[in-house]
């Protein structure tokens, strides 16, 4: 999407205004009225407190509580579409959960990296208010009108004057168990969570502050004021949203036979994150606690407190197995010496990419050890001593281990019943927010107009979260639809610097660690400092940090002599950053394009990580590159188009429908196309659902009949997309629809076109005897009652086709499947055998691990564990091949030895892949997809709706099998993405376009046929009607270049990548070759 | 591997039709085996693990598939009720009623070898006191 342009500059950093002080806290008065009364500010103090104001007031259009990834993803989504939001988070900053982490699975993106970006663009978004420590007390009202009490604490230091420069920390006295860290550093009592913390200011913890004033002393901008008050703000909004996440279980009660607690090397998952992180309190080296030496060998125990029925909780906390198999990969990868133990019950390793990620896990070394260890013992070398017994190899064993990570379970944050309380909705027995309907509505909370994302109902890996909050933004928009909207922001008018001589500041990050352990930032300053034209250079800690953003705005616009009119930042990729600081350039009124960046993490620091040298060296190269570049840039216009305000969702299943109707609910158009005759998709065909056994039709039917209903939702059945044409907001469609041919038009395209299950191609006998079934013609099978005969025996075998060489994945789905059937072929006959063959039982997450272990226990059914590389083999009756008793030999993993079950129903959990359709949207719309055929997210992460492509988004099946609660949450988020180019109404292309020299121009087309993205035209040229001229759109054309290089005549030229300004950043970088050669 | 479990001549006549030896054990003990995960928990924490010939996972898994020698193991005997693997199975299955029921299974049919009276007084002099009253309460159940 282009670069947002916002109407109205508010900066959100300054957090709240500190004017009232009608709430009065016991110590500060105390405070007051003993002994300081002579002190000016004291008389100020009181005089405040005599006067009472009024409580402030925010009228806003959605409160969201909590900014973790999924409140922040719900806030920017909400206030994308021009609403006001107000988000509240209990801790001085923002961030959750998910800034904790080290890196993420199963890309191994940086955490903070990835989640940074969203926390600073949230802080300076104009429609979002941010209050950071802060509570809610009272919620009144109903729907479209609730008024929320909010109680803001006080910090103590105003955050308009902290400049962060962290000298109050070195003469604190006070030191705290950080709960940051996990319990396992201290921070002081005045404090900041993170470096990029947002907003960047201290805290002061009134709980441990002992009031010595030693901060106050050093702290030069006087930003410390005791006699702050905390405050209480009232919210009038129309909507809520609670994200208040998740904690993890210390198990230091419950499972303590672990020794949490007790022996010093033993972890929770998440204090080690904190040591793996390059600002947690190793700064990335893992060493274990007791001696601060790198252990030898490290193990994981999994499933501590999770999937039991005591001692613990009965969910399965979903993100373990990955998040274990991640922490123990990066370590290997750095450490291959350390060896490393994992002890599992199953491997869940459910998700997209996932049980390639732990494939690769394997391939590394990482030992995976099928036995649940029932306790630990600690030796005198302070090492640990772990009795298990390897179910798989039959023998009990004993690893000394130097440092054992507890996979402690999802709990919801301990607050959450409160917090259900205060807003009048309702928790299960263990603390999460409860559904209206899970499987039909499960954003959707118990009291309308109070919508849920992310974990706090059940645990959830972050894209999940992700797509659920974006989920949470439609539902949200509902109420509020019909409110005044604020698009955009104004930035101050352009400078127009073309005529000053380049006056160049460059910023040299360290990004922490990450680029400081590598490089020599000192050295690339003083480097950097010698070029031409630059007039001011500085190495910072967090160049994407709030404080740097202000230092640059401040060297454009107020440094006293020199006013710089180019930036260069020396940082990362501009693919995640580049935004951020062009948009910091336009608030101080730079045009954005007279920007460069030079990215020394990825291109020096990661890749020559083993040579500082080098490194460095590099990293002076690229820095002179870019400053040579940025002297010639000039200052670029961008085209402003609008947009179409309907929507095409392609594909009639649960996810188109859903999505429609959510867009339906925000009051937008849609056409919702499906090539069957009827809509419905998958769930046409099934009986009931995984995992609470709603019958299909209970849940589908009534969806059709609203949607056929619903005014703004065109339905077109044995409809397909024949042909497309246009670009985000402007689509031209062609719909083959019934035999005829129909063009509309529409801004945005879902893509819901859901999945199937693979040709099994012969294996497993499947086609040979009538009585081998996959799971979804026994279903249907169910469904219509056709099955008569009571088998005796019956065989289920999961992963048919799954997890193999040629299709690497888990289809993440079957394994529920082959439960919930289990039980409704029990159920229908009575007294017959199940056996399930099963490889790891996936039943992820809350309510399935629990429905899994009922249906075994009421049901009697009996599971058998195979090895991927010992197939179950199927032989037929010689005698009857086509309707005979068969026989399914099986290796028995856990015993070691193979079984023969007699079978006459042998049920195929078969693996699935992307839908037919894969093929021909992929061509037509220009989007990717896997060797699954499942199209391909712009970020496995934090953007799991959106393709790389604007304007096109997708949800359900068509990303990845998923369970129905998943797909609908997909569905709705997507619906959100499709509807942010809509509400905004109009929407800007890209600066970096090609130009065509129509001087130079023949004419030849060359171009014309190699643009991608169909942006070049050749046409007559307007005053010279022989003359072709190729003409680019500049709404369309995305700047990548291709044309540049086909072009024999040197005709075109790229805005920002002219061939003058490569030039002379060649030759920067030639220069060095000599010198150092 | 199917373990060579020494066979006893008289538990091995008795007779279970198809499933009722999960039936019995059920019945008897109050626990629903198939609950059962195979995690290995309770064969981990067991303080005899070392002696027994198939583990306490093991045995649940037997009686499932409808093993009957299971009934011969010296597992069930071995077992000493000190509840630890009760106390931590994720899947809260109290192993050690199991292990009572299959010892009752074959006390109920009078199968018993114990024979405190025939103990000589020497013998008696250097088995623990503990060790009768563990096979008393074995015996009563």
């Amino acid at each position: 999407m282009p670069s947002k342009n916002y109407n109205q500059k508010m900066d959100h950093n300054q957090g709240i205004p500190l004017e009232d002080d009608y709430f009065l806290v016991e110590p500060e008065i105390a405070l007051l009225e003993d002994k300081v009364l002579e002190s000016e500010t004291t008389i100020q103090g009181i005089t405040q407190i005599i006067s009472k104001k009024k409580k402030r007031t925010i009228d806003a259009d959605v409160l969201i509580i909590g900014a973790g990834i999924s409140g922040m993803q719900a806030a920017l989504d909400t206030a994308d579409k021009g609403y006001k939001v107000v988000i509240i988070d209990k801790t001085s900053t923002i961030g959750g959960s998910m800034v904790k982490l080290d890196k993420t699975f199963p890309t191994n993106d940086c955490s903070i990296c990835t989640a940074a970006p969203k926390m600073v663009e949230l802080s300076r978004h104009p429609n979002i208010e941010l209050i950071t420590y802060a509570e809610i007390n009272k919620l009144e009202g109903k729907k479209g009108e609730f008024k929320a009490q909010i109680w803001k604490k006080s910090k103590y230091v105003d955050p308009d004057k902290c400049t962060g420069c962290d000298d109050c920390t070195e003469v604190c006295p006070v030191d705290v168990v950080s709960d940051f860290d996990e319990k396992i550093s201290t921070r002081k009592a005045i404090y900041i969570e993170f470096p990029q913390a947002v907003p960047i200011a201290y805290t002061i913890d009134h709980k441990n502050c002992t009031g010595c004033g030693a901060c106050d002393r050093v702290c030069e901008p006087k930003a410390i004021s005791f006699l702050e008050k905390s405050e209480e703000i009232e919210v009038e909004v129309g909507a809520v949203i609670v994200a208040t996440g998740f904690e993890v279980l210390e198990p230091s009660e419950l499972r303590k036979e672990y020794g949490y607690g007790k022996y010093e090397n033993v972890l929770t998952a998440m204090q080690l994150e904190r040591i793996l992180s390059s600002f947690g309190p190793t700064a990335g080296k893992v060493l274990r606690p007791s001696d601060y030496k790198k252990p030898n060998t490290i193990g994981w125990i999994q499933c501590v407190g999770s999937r039991s029925l005591q001692e613990g909780f009965p969910y399965c906390s979903r993100v373990c197995c990955m998040y274990a198999t991640k922490e123990a990969s990066i370590i290997k990868e750095s450490n291959p010496e350390i060896d490393i133990n994992i002890y599992y019950m199953d491997i869940r390793a459910y998700g997209k990419d996932f049980q390639q990620y732990y494939d690769h896990a394997k391939e590394l070394g990482i030992k995976y050890i099928r036995g649940r260890p029932s306790n630990v013992y600690e030796n005198n070398d302070k090492s640990l001593t772990v009795k298990y017994r390897d179910t798989l190899h039959g023998k009990i064993n004993e690893d000394k281990i130097d440092m054992l990570i507890l996979s402690t379970s999802i709990i919801p944050a301990k607050d959450n019943k409160k917090i259900a309380k205060i807003l009048g909705i309702e928790a299960d027995e263990n603390g999460f927010f409860l559904q209206k309907s899970l499987l039909d509505n499960p954003i959707q909370s118990t009291k309308d107009g109070i919508y849920l994302a992310g974990c706090i109902q059940g645990p959830k890996d972050i894209p999940d979260s992700v797509s659920m909050a974006s989920g949470a933004a439609a539902k949200a928009v509902g109420p509020i639809k019909d409110r005044k909207r604020n698009i955009g922001r104004n930035f101050p008018p352009e400078m127009n610097v073309s005529h000053e001589k380049p006056s160049i500041g460059v910023f040299i990050c360290h990004c922490g660690k990450n680029i400081a352990s590598y490089v020599d930032v000192e050295k690339v300053t003083q480097e950097t400092k010698k070029l031409p034209n630059v007039d001011y250079v500085e190495h910072v800690m967090f160049a994407c940090s709030e404080d740097t953003c202000k230092k640059i705005r401040d060297t454009i616009t107020i440094l006293p002599d020199k006013k710089l009119n180019r930036i260069v930042v020396a940082a990362c990729s501009p693919r995640t950053h580049g935004g951020l600081f062009q948009d910091t350039l336009q608030e101080a009124g730079l045009n954005k394009y007279l920007f460069e960046m030079a990215n020394i993490r990825n291109h020096c620091s990661w890749v020559h990580s083993d040579d500082k040298d080098k490194a460095t060296k590099k990293a002076i190269d690229l820095v002179r590159a870019a400053v040579a570049k940025v002297s010639l840039l000039e200052p670029l216009s961008e085209e402003e188009f609008s947009i179409i305000p309907s929507v095409l969702v392609i594909g009639g299943g649960i996810s188109g429908i859903k999505s429609a109707l959510a867009l339906a609910d925000m009051g937008i158009k849609s056409y919702l196309i499906e090539k069957e005759t009827k809509l419905g998709g998958r769930l046409k065909h099934l009986y009931s659902m995984f995992p609470s056994d709603t019958k299909s039709k209970e849940i589908i039917d009534p969806l059709i009949r609203q949607v056929n209903k619903n005014k703004l939702i065109q339905v077109m059945t044995e409809a397909e997309l024949a042909d497309i044409d246009g670009f985000i907001g402007n689509y031209k469609g062609t719909i083959q629809h019934k035999g005829k041919k129909k063009k509309i038009e529409f801004g945005t395209i879902i893509v819901a076109t859901g999945f199937k299950e693979i040709d099994l191609e012969g294996q497993y006998h499947y086609g040979d005897n009538k009585n081998i079934l996959t799971q979804t013609e026994i279903e249907e099978n169910i469904k219509k009652d056709t099955l008569k005969k009571k088998p005796k025996n019956v065989v289920i075998v999961n992963c048919a086709g799954a997890m193999d060489e040629k299709r690497p994945y888990c289809c993440r789905i079957g394994c529920g499947v082959s439960i919930k059937n289990a039980k409704l072929i029990s159920q229908k006959f009575p007294g017959s055998k199940i056996w399930i063959l099963y490889r790891d039982m996936r039943v992820f997450g809350k309510e399935e691990e629990e429905y899994y272990s009922d249906v075994l226990k009421n049901y009697h059914i009996t599971t058998v564990r195979y090895p991927g590389e010992k197939k179950p083999k199927v032989i037929l009756d010689k005698n009857n091949p086509k309707d005979g008793l068969m026989n399914v030999k099986v290796y028995d993993d856990i015993l070691e030895e193979e079984l023969e079950i007699p079978a006459d129903l042998i049920v195929l959990t078969v693996n699935t892949e992307g839908e037919i359709l894969t093929d021909s949207l992929k061509n037509m719309l220009k989007i990717p997809a896997d060797e699954g055929g499942f199209f391909l997210e712009a970020h496995a992460k934090i953007r799991p709706l959106d393709f790389a492509t604007d304007g096109i988004y997708l949800c359900g099946a068509a990303h990845y099998p998923k369970n129905i609660v998943d797909t609908i949450a997909q569905a709705e988020g997507a619906a959100s993405r499709a509807a942010i180019p809509i509400m905004q109404g109009k929407m800007k292309g890209e600066g970096q376009v090609a130009e065509v020299d129509e001087e130079l121009c023949s004419g030849c087309s060359t171009c014309e046929g190699i643009c991608p993205y169909n942006a070049i035209e050749v046409k007559p040229k307007s005053d010279n009607k022989d003359h072709f001229i190729a003409i680019v759109n500049r709404a369309l054309c995305k700047g990548c270049g291709a044309c540049v290089g086909a072009c024999p005549s040197g005709a075109i030229e790229q805005k920002g990548f002219k061939t003058k300004q490569l030039r002379v950043m060649l030759e920067a970088l030639l220069r060095n070759e000599e010198k150092y050669a | 591997m199917h373990k060579k479990i020494p066979k006893n001549k008289e538990i091995s006549k008795i007779i279970f039709k198809k499933g009722e030896l999960v039936k019995e054990v059920e019945e008897i003990s109050g626990e629903n085996l198939f609950g059962c995960y195979q995690c290995g928990t309770c064969s981990s924490g067991c303080p005899y693990i070392d002696d027994m010939d198939l583990t306490p996972d093991e045995v649940i898994r037997y009686i499932i598939l409808d093993r009957k020698e299971v009934l011969n193991s010296k597992t069930l005997w071995l077992c000493s009720a000190c509840f630890t693997c009760a106390e931590r199975c994720p899947r809260d299955i109290n192993i050690t009623k199991i292990m009572e029921a299959l010892r009752q299974i074959i006390l109920r049919r009078k199968i018993d070898y114990s024979n405190t009276r025939k103990t000589t007084k020497k013998e008696r002099e250097k088995i623990p006191q503990i060790a009768f009253v563990s096979l008393f309460r074995k015996n009563i159940g």
